[in-house]
């Protein structure tokens, strides 16, 4: 990925500002950069958001499809992730350079969102072993200016929130052939419970203390992070490391509670604007790309 | 600005897709009127002092008709005087989507510039695009987008003109619209109420559309069950509960129809329907869904002739004459599947053309409209000009049949003129008979030959010259479209050739442009009395492919190498040039063949062709061919009055038949030669051989005279029908023979791959097929055109070696053929009528050709006319009779008559119904008290008035 190349004298530099609570854009350790989300971005998809974190850029579209339920779970739908690096966010990713971080990125929110916990498979579920809905996300990132976990799971929960999926009605004829039969109006539509969908924290330990949100500059002088998935009661649903450092029993827990924290803080403003942008309606001016 | 449209769509494999349009918004759409200077346009279609006067609305107005008003109220919209009229682009969507035929009319309408018809693209203007809310259906929407459209045009135009007079008038049937437009202040009628308001022409009134309201009459009795819901059918015809087909009344028996089953490998596929109930409602050529009565219900067709006549417009019920259907003594043998219609799938509702039977009470505006084909039922209209109509031939449009109604509800369209009028009839005839009679579109007339028309250098070069030859065509007097001309003579080794000579339209009409199209969709040229109605355009058919004499044209050649004994040696076909040296009628031809001081190289020709046309036609007799026969007949037409002054019936001469003879067999070598080069799509004619059930009215009527009939092949009826002579009744053989006719099957057109029965039963050929008239005949275009690949004298092209689209034509061809065929009878038929107007009553001599339950049917083989003479009669009490179906018989009273009885009748023309004026029968001989007529005193033949003062 990306990455940046911090001299020593610099490293130090941002260490001892870490130590003393002071970041070098003067934030402090748990806050996070200025953020920006929109919402039904792109019209031929049920739901998607676009955020920008700094400058991280992501965006997220969400297609319903019907599908057939899986066979150990015939009365739930699924979620389908893909995570396309685009060739705009750095020039790394051009041709496959991009795959690795992207096979990387959705194993990972498979593994976050993917389960009856974080979304409410079941009401994906149309007819029993027969036909579900498939939610298929597509994240793409636009640009990266690090922490794209959090930012790409604030987007998802965003854009699963703007998701409307059309209402099916499943009508039996005499014979018992099963026919999906589609509402007319275009404003029959069912929403996604994203109350229990979780945000991704990460953490990335800095000397002896921890950052969120960490800027390119601040992740080349880590040497590992915690991924933690936090619902908005501040349970932890997943919990990963990532970096080629290790990280001692203490400092994990301690990050665990700072992640708890965090996420906690992080899911009331967010549903908030969410619900504030939905309330304008078609009011709303829409930014877009270009603003 | 860019809005987008969104819904959401089920594909065909089940899933669900969101569709996203853009749709772009603009402020560059002018309103199209002339007052104002705002708009840009450069063309402004709508009038500044848009008049149509009316008593609502005093003040020039433009219309704004919604949807449903242009969907069933277009007759209105299409009049000459409803001019300014704005159609928003959401009301000519819906109509696309609606009805294809609606929109194609108003599309014209709008194109049409005396009309002022403006299309408004609301949906595209800033100010009048709305989106759907939510809650509200796509119907909700397209109202609200129709009154939003309504309003800006009111602003707009108060705006413009500084509140000048000009107003817009909104049309809507639907209530809610029309309240929630009044609330917005719009001036809006219903359409009746502005139609009936309009001062410049009360006529159109009675063009308004007939709207069943629902709500309306609910008190009435239902006189017919109500249709299941179209969801319920289609379960019900995918689990065989009902059976889909098209309805076919029946012309005799108005209370009896034929569904015939459209599912293949079904086991039943027709389904008999009696009864004014079990028919529900279902109009002839409708889609219908039947369903099945229990078999101790089934019922066999009737033989009564049974005419809807009564006069009252009342919803009478129909007890009477139910009962007497239902009286009659089943049998059990003849017991057809019975059904009862349970819905209708598709209507095919057309305007038909008939005659206005004015209603008894004097002010009355409801009246019934009696149409010309019987087998539609009468139609109830609202008329307010039903005086000016009596004796008018007018169209009439059906809108609906509520379940309450005896008769179905329909609305005047357009008058044809008066009847009895040769010109009136002829078109109703054309009309009915669904012949297109309309002249060339200019489309059409682009791809004709430029004039002067010469045959080029590289013509010659690919074509045989066959100029030198002494090459005739024999026609009937009178052929301007000669498609054929024939050639003989002697070869050097002894062997005689023999060339037919066929009009090579196909070099004419290309493949795919619009002539070809037109040509293909008419099928057939239309021979009436006095009239024909042209497959291809006249420059063609009368000049440039008619083989006419002494001038060159482009042929397509068949040329045989025969023996003295007519065995064809050797077949070669080929494009050519040839001039004809002579155009030569049947009765000149026969004169010359006779005459033996006539020896020039044409009149050796013809002696050569009608030596050989003899040795063919006994070889083909040998074969089984049958003769067989039907009276045709000739008028002689006043050359002025275009009255038909005598009658004759046709003659046959040798050279009839020699020229026949000729053309089958160009016809037999071209079918098997197209069938060897392309066998999977070769166009061919087959004639199927009849049922053996259809033989028993001819062997019962043999046996009646103690002769046997068998029928097990052709050769075998052939042999028969020529023994079976008695010598007390020389016409005896002819009357057999036309009642073979009667036996016979319909030939028909197929394509070879989809086939595999070729046989022709009637010339007892194994292929046959249709090359020797491409002027008049669609399907003789399409085997030059096979032929000429097959030769390597022309390219091919995709839909020529297209068995499924071959098909397709083959439908129409034989379905334009049938027609032709009954609008020729027609028209012989009104002719017929013409000549006994101007005759008077005549006693004619005649056999009888059918026996029925309540009739006998007459031949006069004088006029080649058959008439029917009823024994049962409203007005008089019925005879005693007593129906022999083995014979078979009737009898009358004391008198039995027998099939071919002779009788006398007298003839006259029975004009108390103008619609239906037919030739009425009554019989003179034998003499039953009570039954026959006395013999009337022939008048004498009215003296033509002088006009020498």
């Amino acid at each position: 990925m990306a990455a940046v190349q911090v001299s020593e004298a610099e490293k130090v530099y941002l260490m001892h500002g870490v130590r003393d609570d002071l970041r070098l854009d003067g934030r402090r350790c748990e806050d996070y950069r200025h953020m920006e989300i929109e919402t039904d971005v792109v019209s031929n998809t049920d739901g998607s958001a676009k955020i920008s974190l700094g400058h991280t850029d992501v965006l997220v579209g969400v297609k319903a499809e019907i599908g057939k339920p899986r066979p150990m779970v015939p009365d739930e739908g699924y979620l389908e992730f893909f995570v396309d690096c685009s060739a705009n966010a750095t020039p790394e990713f051009e041709g496959r350079g991009g795959e690795e971080l992207g096979v990387e990125l959705s194993n990972v929110l498979y593994k976050v969102f993917n389960n009856r916990h974080s979304v409410d498979l079941r009401s994906l579920c149309i007819c029993a072993g027969e036909n579900c809905w498939v939610l298929y996300v597509d994240v793409l990132l636009l640009q990266c200016d690090g922490n794209l976990f959090d930012a790409i799971s604030i987007a998802i929960k965003a854009a699963l929130f703007n998701t409307r999926i059309p209402k099916v009605r499943i009508s039996e004829d005499e014979e018992g052939g099963k026919e999906i039969e589609l509402s007319d109006d275009p404003y029959d539509c069912m929403r996604i419970n994203v109350e229990n969908v979780p945000c991704i924290v990460t953490l990335c330990k800095i000397g002896h203390r921890h950052v969120v949100d960490a800027t390119l500059q601040e992740k080349a002088c880590s040497v590992a992070s915690l991924l933690i998935s936090v619902t908005h009661k501040g349970m932890v649903t997943c919990v990963r490391k990532l970096g080629r450092g290790s990280l001692d029993p203490e400092s994990i827990f301690e990050m665990t509670e700072a992640g708890k924290r965090v996420g906690k803080t992080l899911h009331a403003p967010l549903m908030e604007l969410l619900q504030k942008e939905e309330s304008l309606g078609k009011k709303r001016q829409k930014v877009g790309f270009l603003g | 600005m860019l809005k987008s449209k969104t819904f959401v769509k089920k594909t065909r494999s089940g899933g669900v897709l969101k569709i996203v349009r853009e749709h772009y918004l603009r402020d560059d759409i002018w309103c199209g009127s002339e007052v104002c200077k705002e708009c840009k346009d450069e063309a402004p279609v709508l009038q500044e002092d848009a008049c149509i006067e009316s008593n609502l609305c005093s003040y020039p107005h433009y219309l704004i008709p919604d949807t449903n008003v242009v969907l069933h109220q277009l007759d209105i919209l299409v009049d000459p005087l409803i001019t300014n009229v704005v159609i928003l682009q959401t009301v000519l969507q819906e109509v696309r989507h609606r009805s294809a035929t609606v929109y194609k009319r108003i599309k014209d309408a709008i194109h049409e510039k005396d009309k002022h018809f403006y299309t408004f693209t609301n949906e595209h203007h800033r100010e009048t695009f709305v989106e759907r809310e939510q809650g509200e259906s796509a119907n909700d929407r397209n109202d609200r987008a129709i009154r939003v459209a309504a309003k800006w045009y009111t602003d707009h135009l108060a705006k413009v003109t500084d509140g000048g007079p000009l107003k817009v008038v909104l049309l809507t049937n639907d209530r809610a619209n029309k309240e929630k437009a009044e609330q917005c202040g719009l001036t809006v009628y219903r359409c009746e109420e502005y139609i009936k308001s309009l001062i410049g022409n009360p006529e159109l009134v009675d063009r308004l559309a007939l709207i069943a309201d629902q709500n309306e009459n609910t008190g009435s009795k239902l006189l017919f069950p109500e249709h299941l819901p179209l969801s319920r059918i289609q379960t019900g015809i995918k689990n065989g509960a009902f059976l889909q087909g098209t309805f076919h009344a029946n012309r005799d028996n108005y209370l009896e129809g034929t569904v015939f089953i459209h599912r293949e490998g079904a086991d039943i596929n027709e389904v008999l329907l009696r009864g004014f109930q079990n028919l529900n409602r279902a109009v002839h050529q409708d889609v219908v869904a039947v369903e099945l009565l229990p078999k101790e219900h089934w019922v066999a067709p009737s033989s009564f002739v049974l005419l809807d006549d009564s006069p009252n417009d009342e919803d009478a019920e129909e007890d009477e004459t139910e009962n007497k259907l239902k009286s009659e003594a089943p049998e059990s043998s003849a017991l057809k599947p019975t059904g009862r219609v349970v819905g209708v799938i598709k209507r095919n509702w057309r305007p038909f053309c008939g005659m206005l039977s004015q209603s008894q009470i004097k002010e009355a505006t409801r009246h019934l409209f009696t149409p010309a084909d019987r087998r539609i039922p009468r139609i109830r209209i609202e008329t307010r000009q039903a005086a000016n109509l009596v004796g008018q031939r007018i169209m009439v449009a059906i809108d609906g049949w509520p379940k309450n109604s005896r008769y179905p509800n329909g609305h005047f369209v357009k008058n044809l003129g008066s009847a009895g009028d040769k010109e009136t009839e002829t078109e109703v005839l054309l009309l009915e008979h669904d012949v297109p009679h309309q002249p060339f579109s200019q489309a059409v007339l682009s791809f004709l030959p430029k004039m002067p028309w010469i045959i080029t250098e590289e013509e010659l070069k690919v074509r045989a010259d066959l100029r030198h030859l002494s090459v005739c065509s024999v026609d009937p007097p009178g052929c301007t479209d000669i498609d054929d001309a024939l050639h003989c003579r002697e070869l050097e080794d002894g062997n005689l050739e023999v060339g037919v000579h066929i009009a090579d339209v196909s070099h004419f009409i290309r493949p795919g442009n619009a002539l070809d199209q037109e040509a293909a969709s008419r099928g057939t040229t239309v021979y009436l009395c006095g009239k024909r109605i042209d497959m291809v355009p006249e420059l063609l058919s009368s000049n440039l492919c008619s083989l006419r004499s002494n001038v060159e044209r482009l042929a397509f050649s068949c040329i045989w190498e025969m023996n003295h004994k007519a065995e064809i040696i050797k077949t070669r076909f080929t494009k050519s040039i040839i001039n004809s040296k002579a155009s030569l009628t049947y009765a000149e031809a026969q004169m010359r063949i006779d005459d033996t001081t006539m020896n020039d190289d044409i009149t050796k020709s013809l002696r050569g062709l009608n030596k050989l046309a003899k040795i063919l036609k006994g070889r083909r007799i040998d074969k089984g061919a049958l003769t067989l026969s039907s009276p045709e007949v000739r008028f002689h037409i006043d050359s002025e009055t275009h009255d038909p002054i005598d009658l004759q019936t046709k003659e046959l001469m040798e050279t009839n038949s020699m020229v026949e003879e000729f053309m089958l067999l160009a016809n037999i070598s071209v079918a098997q030669k197209i069938y060897d080069e392309f066998s999977e799509c070769a166009l061919l004619r087959k004639h199927p051989a009849p049922p053996p059930s259809n033989y028993d009215i001819l062997i019962k009527a043999a046996k009646s005279r103690d002769l046997d009939i068998h029928t097990d092949s052709a050769k075998a009826l052939a042999d028969s029908l020529n023994n079976a002579t008695t010598e007390s009744f020389p016409y005896f053989n002819t009357l057999l023979r036309i009642l073979a006719t009667r036996c016979m099957m319909q030939a028909v057109y197929f394509c070879s791959g989809m086939d595999n029965d070729f046989h022709h039963y009637g010339l007892a050929s194994p292929i046959y097929t249709h090359f020797t008239s491409p002027i008049r005949r669609y399907s003789d275009i399409i085997v030059h055109r096979l032929l000429a690949v097959a030769i390597n004298a022309d390219s091919t092209y995709p839909d020529l070696m297209d068995k499924h689209k071959q098909s397709a034509l083959c439908s129409n061809l034989n379905y334009r053929h049938k027609m032709a065929q009954y609008a020729q009878r027609a028209s012989v038929a009104f002719h017929t009528q013409l000549f006994f107007k101007n005759k008077g009553i005549i006693n004619e001599e005649g056999f009888i050709l059918f026996v029925r339950k309540n009739a006998i049917i007459i031949l006069i083989p004088k006029f080649g006319l058959e008439g029917t003479v009823f024994f049962e009669n409203k007005d008089k009490p019925s005879p005693h009779l007593n129906f022999d179906s083995e014979g078979p018989s009737l009898k009358v009273e004391e008198h039995t008559f027998h099939i071919f009885d002779k009788v006398k009748v007298t003839i006259s023309l029975d004009a108390s119904n103008l619609q239906h004026q037919r030739i009425r029968m009554s019989l003179i001989e034998p003499v039953i008290p009570g039954v026959s007529v006395p013999v009337p005193e022939p008048e004498p033949v009215a003296k033509k008035p002088r006009l020498d003062r």
